[in-house]
């Protein structure tokens, strides 16, 4: 009776306990609290913050190669790069370009904030990292996780947890780190600025949107094509008009399936032996960096367009050239209101919004092409 | 750990140009592409718009 006992306490996990893994348990309920409590992204935050617990329990072999459940899920998901395009889907059924396309100049500040990027790929390259991992750090700065996933799994796979909680994280604290930045870079005249009101867009224009955008960019950067699209054929499924179920498929069912995968997949590549690790907390930092720069670098192009432009932009919208849809877009809008009551700048600044989505697809894509 | 300037800054200076490069050629073609749409679809409008005549006979 003894002996089964003791067999019972050997062969369980309690015994194979290790500080990190009680470490990395702390790091799952933090960011629990921060799911449930303060609803910071919980689609996401909520399926990694499980996946890192489960996974640091001892002899659960659940990302065991060939052999754990959420391995399958992490090999043929995101190792084989089906999980990030099938979220650009969802999110091309749910993104309307109609504000883009009315004023198609945005697609500058889409182009501008990503300079921040390439910043921060400059930085962590001086902070040692290698040249993969600083093209997998510097694409936080995009603030777009399928986007970063998607680099991060080619370029540098072991940082994949930490570049992917990073840039969800940011994305979440928009409205705490965008803020500032857009006081200290503008003017209180600048941000007062009423833009022009913007000229309505047809269906016919709305359609021909994703083919032409989509044709153009994987001819010119193909490595773009997995995410770019299944971007634009979710839209086209709903600019379309006629296929009303597939677009409730994409941007409903088949989105939250797959975020489930993804966010679990995420969490279970954070064991005690990966993240905890001096490296993570300097992506942390890269990351925030990253997202700051850019927000910057999306100020100052949206000043700089001004120099030529009659109709003056209210340069708050370059803020929302970073791509976390629609909260950059939402923290425009209130910092614009506040300087000016009447200033109603939420469509304005979705032109941005959307065009930084295609930006750091691209810049993800040329550094895949320069990197990969 | 040597770092490869030379690669780091190809990596940054293609990478930034790159970006910019496609996504002003993004904003002629919708320019472009808008403008057209807009042109077929007014001249459609103005196609379907009944001759003066009718109008006149039926005020």
């Amino acid at each position: 009776m003894l002996d089964i006992l003791k067999e019972l306490i050997y062969s369980s996990g309690a015994v194979s306990l290790t500080a990190g893994n009680l470490v990395m348990w702390l790091v799952a309920f933090v960011l629990l609290y921060l799911a449930i409590k303060k609803q910071y992204e919980p689609l996401l935050l909520l399926p990694i913050s499980f996946g890192i617990l489960i996974v640091n329990l001892p002899l659960t072999f659940l990302m065991e190669p060939e052999h754990g459940l959420i391995w399958f899920f992490y090999h043929y998901g995101i190792e084989f790069d089906i999980i990030p395009p099938l979220i650009f889907l969802g999110l091309g059924a749910m993104i309307d370009f109609g504000p883009l396309i009315a004023n198609p100049k945005t697609l500058l500040l889409g182009a501008g904030a990503q300079a921040g990027l390439y910043v921060t790929f400059f930085a962590a390259v001086l902070f040692g990292f290698d040249l993969q991992e600083a093209g997998s750090i510097a694409i936080i700065g995009g603030a777009d996780g399928p986007t970063t996933i998607f680099l991060t799994s080619k370029l540098a796979p072991h940082l994949l947890g930490a570049t992917a909680v990073s840039a969800y994280a940011y994305m979440a604290l928009v409205p705490i780190i965008q803020p500032p930045m857009m006081t200290l870079l503008t003017t209180e005249h600048e941000r007062k600025i009423v833009m022009t009101k913007l000229r309505p867009v047809s269906r016919l224009q709305k359609i021909c949107f994703p083919v032409v955008t989509g044709m153009t960019i994987m001819l010119v950067v193909p490595s773009a094509a997995p995410l770019i699209s299944m971007l634009m054929l979710g839209n086209l499924f709903k600019e379309s008009g006629v296929v009303a179920r597939l677009t409730n498929a994409a941007s409903n069912e088949l989105m939250n399936i797959v975020t489930i995968f993804l966010g679990l997949s995420i969490g279970a590549t954070m064991t005690a032996s990966t993240f905890l690790n001096p490296k993570v907390l300097f992506i942390f930092f890269l990351g925030l960096f990253a997202f700051v720069i850019s927000t910057a670098a999306g100020l100052i192009m949206a000043k700089f367009m001004n120099l030529f432009l009659k109709d003056k932009i209210n340069p708050l919208i370059g803020a929302a050239g970073v791509s976390a849809v629609p909260m950059a877009a939402r923290c425009v809008h209130k910092v614009g209101s506040e300087a000016n009551r009447r200033n109603y700048l939420l469509m304005y600044a979705m032109g941005p919004n959307v065009a930084g989505v295609i930006g750091t697809v691209v810049a993800a894509a040329i550094l895949l092409k320069n990197l990969g | 750990m040597e770092i490869n300037w030379p690669k780091v800054i190809e990596v940054f200076g293609s990478g930034i140009l790159g970006v910019f490069l496609v996504m002003f050629l993004l904003q002629i073609l919708t320019q472009l592409s808008t403008k057209i749409i807009d042109y077929i679809e007014n001249g459609n409008k103005g196609g379907d718009l009944p001759p003066k005549s009718q109008t006149k006979e039926k005020s």
